[in-house]
């Protein structure tokens, strides 16, 4: 009985071990990029037009502040990416739970579903742009619509692949319906909505710059655009490495957290 | 046995469709069968002999047409609390910590908290997880989960516990130890239990009766009483005791003739 108790605590020390030496890569990467950046910058020929340098792009960057447009785009796509995710996962949750509960509607809907699917965030923006003109109301569509299918698919799927045997131990305590999809179905499809929903969010932060850059709506996508427009390459990198950067940022302090508090926690996925 | 049949099984007898040839296959025949109050009843018989069907349908799990199966006087039609199981595989669930787990019947029966936290801690006490109790499954040896699913059971409290080959995916050193604590945890909670194993040997070790199940279509072949009293049921004295070697010899001579027909057929 004591043989398993100084497992956990090893694998503890280990895991901060992990996380400490990733720090360290972490920033020794980033200055090796930034180290190879400038040089690249330094040795080639018109560097303001093909790749300006570290320091040009933060000089840039800060000129975009000191306007204000900066943060006001930050800020319009932040607010895209999160509302449009958001009801896109409040919606294919319980619509992927549905369709995995109830294997009628499931059959039933899945043509639908797959169909859709295929006919990507891209492709529905000129008839979305026809319904809802050049705004931001179209490309928060176009993120629900691209959000949707991942996160729909993934929970269905995870609701069908609980182990039978879980739901039966529920079945013989007494369980209600209720009781088993509570207990058992959605704390057993945990695995699945965390993938769903890294690849919902993901491809939301893809399509929120591609629609933004369609529909013309200010924010970093036509950020971006225009800086190709203006001739002005620091804001097109600005551009891009915030995109990246934003991505980190929710990856770190969201999506793992999440992750790490569930299905880790409990066993289901090792890391 | 005296006092009252907890389970009654009256001509129980199961047909299922194959899942590829959709043939009608004939996987029991006509059971009959009593458990009593506080008995402990082991079925043993050759793989694919119907066993593990027989505990299902009694479970619930398994619908049933032909015959009768009550518990405590009441028709079997689905599974209930008053029936807990113990499976084979690790069905305690991956997302609950080891308390969560053994509480989890009274909690579904919204049992009052200070109530349930009490019982779980009496059965975390019972099958020896104490200091455990927070733990989750994934950090648990095998031995180990199948204690935390014998206490989620019996914390439950039910009629009748079936367990459903509980031992089978457990290293041997293992499979004695949880086998001698199976003895102590049967004597202090005084539970009724029907006993799944294809083991001769465990059978003869825990049971008060062991059933031979025959080849299928299952059916009992015989009945063996072992009267040996719970109390000198530990394996450091049993191999000596020439009341559990005959019993298990016998029940051995039996499967083999049943697994010998078997190649015949």
């Amino acid at each position: 009985m004591t043989t398993a108790d100084p497992a956990p605590v090893r694998r503890k020390t280990l895991r901060k071990r992990l996380t400490d030496s990733r720090a360290v890569q972490l920033i020794i990467l980033t200055i090796g990029v930034f180290i190879l950046w400038g040089i690249i910058s330094a040795v080639i020929e018109r560097p303001d037009r093909y790749l300006p340098s570290p320091l040009t792009t933060l000089i840039s960057s800060a000129d975009l502040l000191e306007k204000g447009v900066l943060i006001s785009f930050y800020s319009d796509t932040l607010t895209r990416l999160v509302i449009g995710s958001i009801v896109g996962l409040l919606m294919g949750i319980p619509f992927g739970l549905i369709l995995g509960l109830n294997r009628t509607i499931a059959d039933m809907f899945y043509p639908l579903m797959n169909f859709f699917q295929s006919v990507s965030g891209i492709a529905i923006f000129p008839i979305i742009v026809i319904w809802f003109g050049n705004s931001s109301t179209t490309v928060m569509i176009v993120i629900l619509y691209t959000s949707f299918f991942p996160i729909a698919f993934n929970v269905l799927s995870g609701v069908r692949s609980v182990p039978m045997r879980y739901i039966s131990a529920a079945r013989t305590m007494g369980a209600s319906r209720f009781q088993i999809i509570r207990d058992v179905l959605l704390p057993g499809a945990m695995p699945s909505v965390a993938i769903g929903s890294r690849l919902s969010i993901g491809f939301a932060w893809r399509a929120v710059i591609a629609g933004e850059m369609l529909a013309g709506q200010a924010g970093l996508g036509n950020m971006i655009f225009a800086g190709q427009e203006l001739d002005n390459t620091a804001q097109i990198i600005l551009g891009m490495a915030l995109i990246g950067f934003t991505w980190i940022l929710l990856d770190h302090f969201l999506l793992r957290p999440l992750e790490s508090d569930t299905i880790e926690r409990w066993g289901l996925v090792t890391r | 046995m005296t006092g009252e049949a907890k389970l009654i099984v009256q001509g129980l007898s199961h047909h299922y469709p194959d899942e590829y040839t959709g043939e009608s296959v004939h996987a029991l025949d006509n059971i009959d069968l009593k458990i009593y109050e506080n008995e402990f009843v082991a079925i043993v018989g050759p793989s694919g002999c119907g066993k593990t069907t027989f505990l299902n349908i009694i479970a619930g799990l398994l619908p049933y047409r032909e015959g009768r199966a009550m518990v405590d006087g009441v028709d079997i039609k689905g599974p209930g609390p008053d029936r807990g199981v113990v499976f084979q595989e690790h069905a305690i669930l991956p997302w609950r910590t080891v308390s969560r787990n053994i509480g989890h019947g009274l909690e579904l029966r919204r049992t009052p908290k200070a109530e349930t936290q009490r019982r779980v801690q009496e059965y975390v006490d019972l099958v020896g997880l104490s200091g455990f109790e927070d733990r989750y499954p994934h950090e648990l040896s095998g031995g180990m989960k199948q204690r935390v699913a014998v206490a989620r059971t019996l914390c439950a409290d039910p009629v009748i516990m079936l367990m459903d080959e509980p031992f089978a995916a457990v290293d041997a050193q293992t499979r004695i130890t949880l086998q001698d604590e199976l003895n102590r945890v049967v004597m202090a909670t005084e539970k009724t239990i029907l006993f799944i194993t294809h083991s001769v040997e465990e059978a003869a070790f825990l049971g008060d009766r062991c059933i031979v199940f025959s080849r299928r279509p299952g059916r009992i072949k015989s009945e063996i009483k072992i009267d040996i009293p719970r109390a000198e049921r530990q394996w450091k004295d049993m191999v000596n005791n020439s009341k559990f070697t005959d019993a298990r010899d016998e029940i051995l001579g039996l499967v083999r003739s049943e697994v010998t027909s078997n190649d015949d057929g």
